[in-house]
Parts: C-alpha cells; sequence; structure tokens
C-alpha cells in the first residue's frame, strides 16, 4: 500500500509538473516551426516575465496569476520587436555562418541576464501568495482511504491554467484566417509568400507569441518557484528537449513531449534517485534523436496517414 | 657644485620616491561569485569585505598603505576561478590571495596558489579535502565540513535521540562531503542512515523523493541546501504532511534570512547547523551585525561574518610580516592567534588537516519566524522547542 501511494503521488506530480514544462516547450516549438531557429533565449524571456509579475506582486500586490494577462502582452511585444529588429537583419546577412540566428539568440539572452543582473541584483526572489501552501489530501475527502495523496493548490491551478492557454493556442492556430497563415508559412514559406501571406509579419507575430506562451508560462511558475538572474538557462535547455521529443514545430507534440518529460523526471527521481533526473533528460534527448528522428509527431502523423 | 645639486636632486627624488611608494595602495582582488546561481552568497560577502576595508582604512590602513579592494566574477565557475587568480599572482603580483565561495572554485585556486606558492586565505568553502593535501600555502578560516553538524549533533544526541535518519543533499563538492560526514557520525553513534539521496540544485519538484522519505519513515530528515533549494523542501515537505521528528539543515541555505523569508510558515522549528549568527559573544560581531544591517536591511549570514574577519586577519598577517615576501607571510599567517567576530583565529595542524582554524559551530532553529542560537547551550540565545507538532495539527 505504501509502494502504491508513492508511485501515485510520483505521478500526480509528474503530470502537474509536465504541463508547466509542456508551455515551456509549446513557445519555442512555435518559434522553431514558422521561422526555423531555435530560440536559445526562450529561457531568459522567461525570466523577464517573472521579473514583471514579481515586481507587480511586490509593488501593486497583483497576484502572479492576474499577472499572466500583463506579462504576456509585454512579452508579445518584446517578442515582436526581437524578431523585427534583431533577428530579421541578421537572417538577411549572408555569413560564413549560417547558425548566425542561433547565436544571436545565445546573445540576446546573455544580454537579458546581465541587464537583470545590473537592474535588479542576483537576489532570489519569490512571491509569497497567501494560499502558497493550500493543499487538498486525499483524506479529507475520504476519511477511511488507505493511501495519503496530496495536491498543492497552487501547482494545479498553474496546471489548469497551461491547459487553457494550450487550448486558447489550438483554437487560435486552427480556426482563425491569422492562425492558418501561420500554419501555411511554417509549412512552406516559399509557397506561402505566393499566395499572399506577408510572411514577415507572419514572423514577427509568431515570434511574440512564443514569446508571450513563455511569459505567462514564468507567471505561472514564479509562485511554485523562485526567481534569479541567471534561471532561463535550465530552462531553455528544458524547451529544448521538449521541442526535440515533440518534433520540431509540433505543438500537440510539445504538449506529449512535456508531460512525459514530466513524469519520466518524476519516476527517475523517486526510483533511480534525484540526482538522476538531468540524466534522464539527456537520456530522452539523445533517444529521441537517434531513435525518432521527427519527434512524438511523425507517430502522429503516421498514424493520422494510416501509413 | 653641478655634481652636488645633481646628488642633493637625486637624494630628494628618491625620498619623494620612498614616501609615495609607504604610502602607496594596497590592492587586493577578490574573486567571487558576482553572477549565476551563487551570486547572492558572493554578494554578502562582497559587501562584509567593503565594511572591513572602510574600517582598516579608517584606523590607518595596512602599515600605512590604503587597502584598495577589486573583486572579480568567478561565477562560481572553478576554471574562471584559476584563471583570475594566475592572473593575481603572475601579472599584478598580489602577494596573498583571499576569497571564493563554492568548494569547486577554492579547490582550483588552492591549487593554483600552492604552485605559484602564494599564500591563499580560504574563507567559507567546507569541503573537507582542501585543508587535507598537505598544502603548505593554503590556510582555511572557517571549520571544515565534517565539523559543521557538531552543534545540531549535540542538539540530536542528547534530546532528538534519533534511531533512523534520512540524508537529501545537493550535488555539489559542499553537499556531498556534508552529507558524507553526518552519515559518518550517524553510522558512529548508531543512528541507521535509511537513504542517502543527491539532488541537482536547481530542481523544481522534489516531491517525488520527499515521497519516498515519507514512505521510510526516519525519525530524522537532514539537508544539505543552498538557500532557494532549502526553501523549496520545506514547502514541498509540508504540501507532503512528511512528519519527522527533526527536520535539520546543514549549514548554508538554511542558515541565512532568505530561507524564512521564502518558506514562510513552513519553515518553523527547523534547526540548522552554522558557524556563526549575529547573537555570538565574539567581540565586533554585533557591532558588524548591526552595521550590516543598518546598510542592506539584513542582517548577514556565516558567510559575511567569514569575508569581514578574513580581511582583518590577512591585515594582521601582512602587519606582522617581516617582507610581504610569500615565505613571510606565509610565516606570519602560520603564527596567527587572534580574535575576529568570527571567533578566535588560530591556523593549526590537527586531524589531518593543516593551517585549519576550528571555530565551535552552533545550531539555529527557526523560533517564530526567526532564527535563534539553540545549541551549544553556553552560546543558546532562545530554548529550543522540542517536540515539533505534526503538520495537520498545525493552524
Amino acid at each position: 500500500m505504501v509502494q502504491l501511494e508513492v508511485l501515485l503521488q510520483t505521478i500526480v506530480s509528474g503530470l502537474l509538473l509536465g504541463g508547466l514544462y509542456a508551455l515551456i516547450g509549446l513557445g519555442m516549438t512555435l518559434i522553431m516551426g514558422v521561422m526555423k531557429i531555435i530560440n536559445l533565449a526562450h529561457g531568459e524571456l522567461m525570466m523577464v516575465a517573472m521579473y514583471i509579475a514579481y515586481w507587480m506582486f511586490t509593488l501593486m500586490g497583483v497576484d502572479p496569476y492576474v499577472a499572466v494577462f500583463i506579462a504576456s502582452p509585454v512579452l508579445f511585444v518584446i517578442g515582436i520587436l526581437i524578431q523585427k529588429y534583431l533577428v530579421t537583419p541578421v537572417i538577411k546577412v549572408e555569413s560564413i555562418l549560417p547558425e548566425n540566428q542561433v547565436i544571436l539568440t545565445v546573445g540576446i539572452g546573455m544580454v537579458l541576464v546581465s541587464l537583470a543582473t545590473v537592474f535588479f541584483k542576483s537576489d532570489y526572489r519569490s512571491t509569497p501568495v497567501d494560499y502558497a501552501s493550500t493543499t487538498w489530501y486525499l483524506s479529507d475527502f475520504w476519511a477511511n482511504s488507505p493511501i495519503e495523496l496530496s495536491v498543492s493548490l497552487l501547482w494545479a491551478v498553474s496546471f489548469f491554467f497551461a491547459v487553457a492557454i494550450t487550448l486558447a493556442l489550438w483554437f487560435f492556430l486552427s480556426r482563425t484566417d491569422m492562425g492558418k497563415q501561420i500554419r501555411a508559412t511554417s509549412q512552406d514559406s516559399d509557397a506561402a509568400i505566393l499566395m499572399g501571406i506577408n510572411v514577415n509579419r507572419v514572423r514577427a507575430l509568431s515570434f511574440g507569441l512564443g514569446a508571450a506562451i513563455v511569459g505567462a508560462a514564468g507567471c505561472l511558475f514564479i509562485p511554485l518557484y523562485y526567481l534569479y538572474p541567471a534561471l532561463g538557462g535550465q530552462f531553455t535547455l528544458i524547451a529544448f528537449v521538449i521541442t526535440i521529443l515533440g518534433g520540431l514545430g509540433s505543438i500537440i507534440g510539445a504538449i506529449v513531449g512535456g508531460l512525459i518529460l514530466g513524469v519520466f523526471e518524476s519516476l527517475t527521481s523517486t526510483y533511480v534517485g534525484m540526482g538522476w533526473a538531468p540524466v534522464g533528460r539527456f537520456v530522452i534527448f539523445v533517444a529521441a534523436l537517434v531513435f525518432l528522428p521527427g519527434g512524438i509527431a511523425s507517430i502522429l502523423k503516421r498514424k493520422r496517414l494510416g501509413k | 657644485m653641478k655634481k652636488a645639486i645633481t646628488s642633493a636632486l637625486f637624494s630628494m627624488f628618491f625620498a619623494f620616491g620612498a614616501v609615495l611608494a609607504h604610502a602607496a595602495d594596497l590592492n587586493l582582488t577578490i574573486p567571487l561569485p558576482l553572477t549565476g546561481k551563487q551570486a547572492k552568497f558572493g554578494e554578502i560577502q562582497k559587501r562584509s569585505y567593503e565594511i572591513a576595508a572602510a574600517e582598516i582604512n579608517a584606523a590607518g590602513g595596512v602599515k600605512g598603505n590604503k587597502l584598495v579592494l577589486k573583486f572579480e566574477d568567478s561565477g562560481a565557475k572553478p576554471d574562471i576561478a584559476r584563471g583570475i587568480v594566475e592572473k593575481l599572482i603572475d601579472v599584478q603580483k598580489q602577494p596573498i590571495i583571499i576569497g571564493e565561495y563554492t568548494s569547486a572554485c577554492a579547490k582550483a585556486v588552492a591549487a593554483v596558489s600552492e604552485e605559484r606558492k602564494t599564500p591563499y586565505l580560504v574563507v567559507v568553502s567546507g569541503n573537507d579535502d582542501i585543508t587535507q593535501a598537505n598544502y603548505k600555502y593554503v590556510f582555511r578560516l572557517n571549520s571544515p565540513n565534517a565539523y559543521y553538524a557538531d552543534g545540531v549533533l549535540g542538539f540530536m544526541k542528547e534530546v532528538v535521540k534519533p534511531k533512523t535518519i534520512a540524508i537529501l543533499y545537493e550535488s555539489s563538492d559542499f553537499g556531498s562531503s556534508g552529507a558524507e560526514e553526518m552519515a559518518k557520525h550517524a553510522e558512529a553513534s548508531g543512528i541507521k542512515v535509511l537513504l542517502k539521496e543527491k539532488y541537482e540544485s536547481g530542481a523544481v519538484d522534489f516531491k517525488p523523493i520527499l515521497s519516498k522519505v515519507k514512505s521510510l519513515r526516519p525519525d530524522v530528515l537532514y539537508m544539505v541546501s543552498y538557500v532557494m533549494d532549502a526553501s523549496l523542501l520545506m514547502r514541498q515537505i509540508k504540501e507532503l504532511r512528511l512528519d519527522a521528528n527533526l527536520f535539520a539543515g546543514g549549514a548554508a541555505g538554511f542558515a541565512i534570512p532568505e530561507f524564512i523569508d521564502n518558506a514562510k510558515d513552513a519553515s518553523d522549528y527547523v534547526v540548522t547547523s552554522t558557524l556563526w549568527s549575529p547573537q555570538v559573544k565574539y567581540a565586533g560581531a554585533k557591532q558588524y551585525a548591526e552595521k550590516y544591517k543598518k546598510q542592506f536591511g539584513d542582517y548577514p549570514s556565516y558567510h559575511g561574518a567569514a569575508a569581514y574577519a578574513a580581511l582583518f586577519v590577512a591585515k594582521d598577517a601582512l602587519e606582522r610580516a617581516k617582507t610581504w615576501s610569500p615565505e613571510d607571510i606565509r610565516a606570519a599567517m602560520k603564527a596567527t592567534k587572534m580574535q575576529t567576530a568570527f571567533g578566535p583565529v588560530q591556523f593549526v595542524d590537527k586531524n589531518g588537516y593543516q593551517n585549519q582554524n576550528f571555530i565551535p559551530t552552533l545550531a539555529l532553529q527557526v523560533i517564530k519566524g526567526q532564527h535563534e542560537t539553540i545549541w551549544p547551550k553556553s552560546m543558546a540565545s532562545a530554548k529550543f522547542l522540542y517536540p515539533m507538532p505534526k503538520w495537520r495539527e498545525r493552524k
């Protein structure tokens, strides 16, 4: 019974973590799909959003979950500006290194980290909300329950926000005209130009959208976690693994990939050792590259086409 | 005549030169992590070094030389710390090296200093190896990791009397040596180690490993972590209602005010070892703590006090040294015997350590949102709270 309790608690934690991972991965995969750029400043953009949420909480008492609606639009604008004034000019230049956009995004990330260190010092910060330690216990609802499970309110709320944002994005991409333009551009940008789509505008828009999504992820994350200028790096890495695992540019792939990674890390923590969780992440990354080059998206595609 | 004038001019020139040389600045560059994850600790120390330097200069400097501090950012990366110190020794000819924070960096710096025969004063790095490597030029101000838990161990033995213990630690030099020592002490005193597991610092979700700990039901959960991990651990322990007779931390993260700020009521009753607290009765400790609080709004942790004291130790050695050659400074360091705000300082060779200063370690407990010294009893600022209530019974 005790073992069952540990297993169930592990899976619950893994799914909740995976939901947030998926949201972090989504933004990167969107930018990847449309522009064929790996945005390595992804985690740093999240850090910027977290500072916005932090300051709004500290100075005005705005709840971090409300800050989603402010930080995301701000990040949207930042994303568009980055695409318009930094990425586009660099892509146009014929350089020795075709990967110069990758280097560019790494550079943007470094600048953001340094700016945050200069302005906000390297203090650790967090937003202690009143309901931070509210937790539901299975035994509260079912007094004689043989096992005890707990779900923290914060994790649950963040998870459901993540699901809602994902659904909204899916609706936007599949149902709206703009969403269709984005998908068309990601499938074949030359054809999209011929169809009269303003590809430059679509690109700016999707960079903005990607930044806004990871900004939302940052706001959902800060009540659970904490904040310091160099925080972005590890989340860029996680987003990168999810993007590869999910299949480059695939939305559904990113969601499934995020959940898989979350549960896999939790199971590794419990049954192999917590120190092995980052190793597990790396194993998944290499395994995806070797055995499933197209990621989860390729499996989904095969199923749909019946091949 | 002309010759006389020239010689007079010459002698004047030299005399002037001597005056200049005498009132020259003593430039000390201190490598510290000022960016990256460990930057918080670098900052506490940087501020404390600066307070000490201001006091030293106000009292006439080091042998009449004005002490000018500079800081270089190592980002807690051993290779960068190594590069900085190579430059300090080879190019700037700095007579003594002070600083660094993480054990990994201190190890790298110690190796360079020993190789280049320049005295190095380790300030807060805990890994035991650093002063066990038979280095002649490496001195350490803080107690080695093996002694950190003494205060907590005393409290455990006399009050908690546990039969089982679980140990969680972060996978750094500091974390693993701290966990290793605790496991050794526990085995030696007949406490069964049920689990000893490491985690990667910066982890988001500790609940999987904590639910495993919960299923093992240890009497004591001992954790060696830096600050934000410590807060997350306690918050998630509360979420899971993981009950133990004692939650104990091995210095670093659990001993600084940010731990309480971030873990909130989940930090109540937590006991942690530390090397120093603002309540200790060493001369100058209280003044330093108040000065720090006045300038930066918070009381410093032991990291700051060690840095503050380190500069006085260096000043003392430089003033006693016959010349500022590495050999003479080393001899002066070796002969150090002084009282600082961090405690008594004397570098001895004992129990396999060389040039090691041993200071008594304390145990703090979080009582009503404040760190209070509870052990050893002679230094206590408050009576310890034990046993602690189960999570379900707390409000």
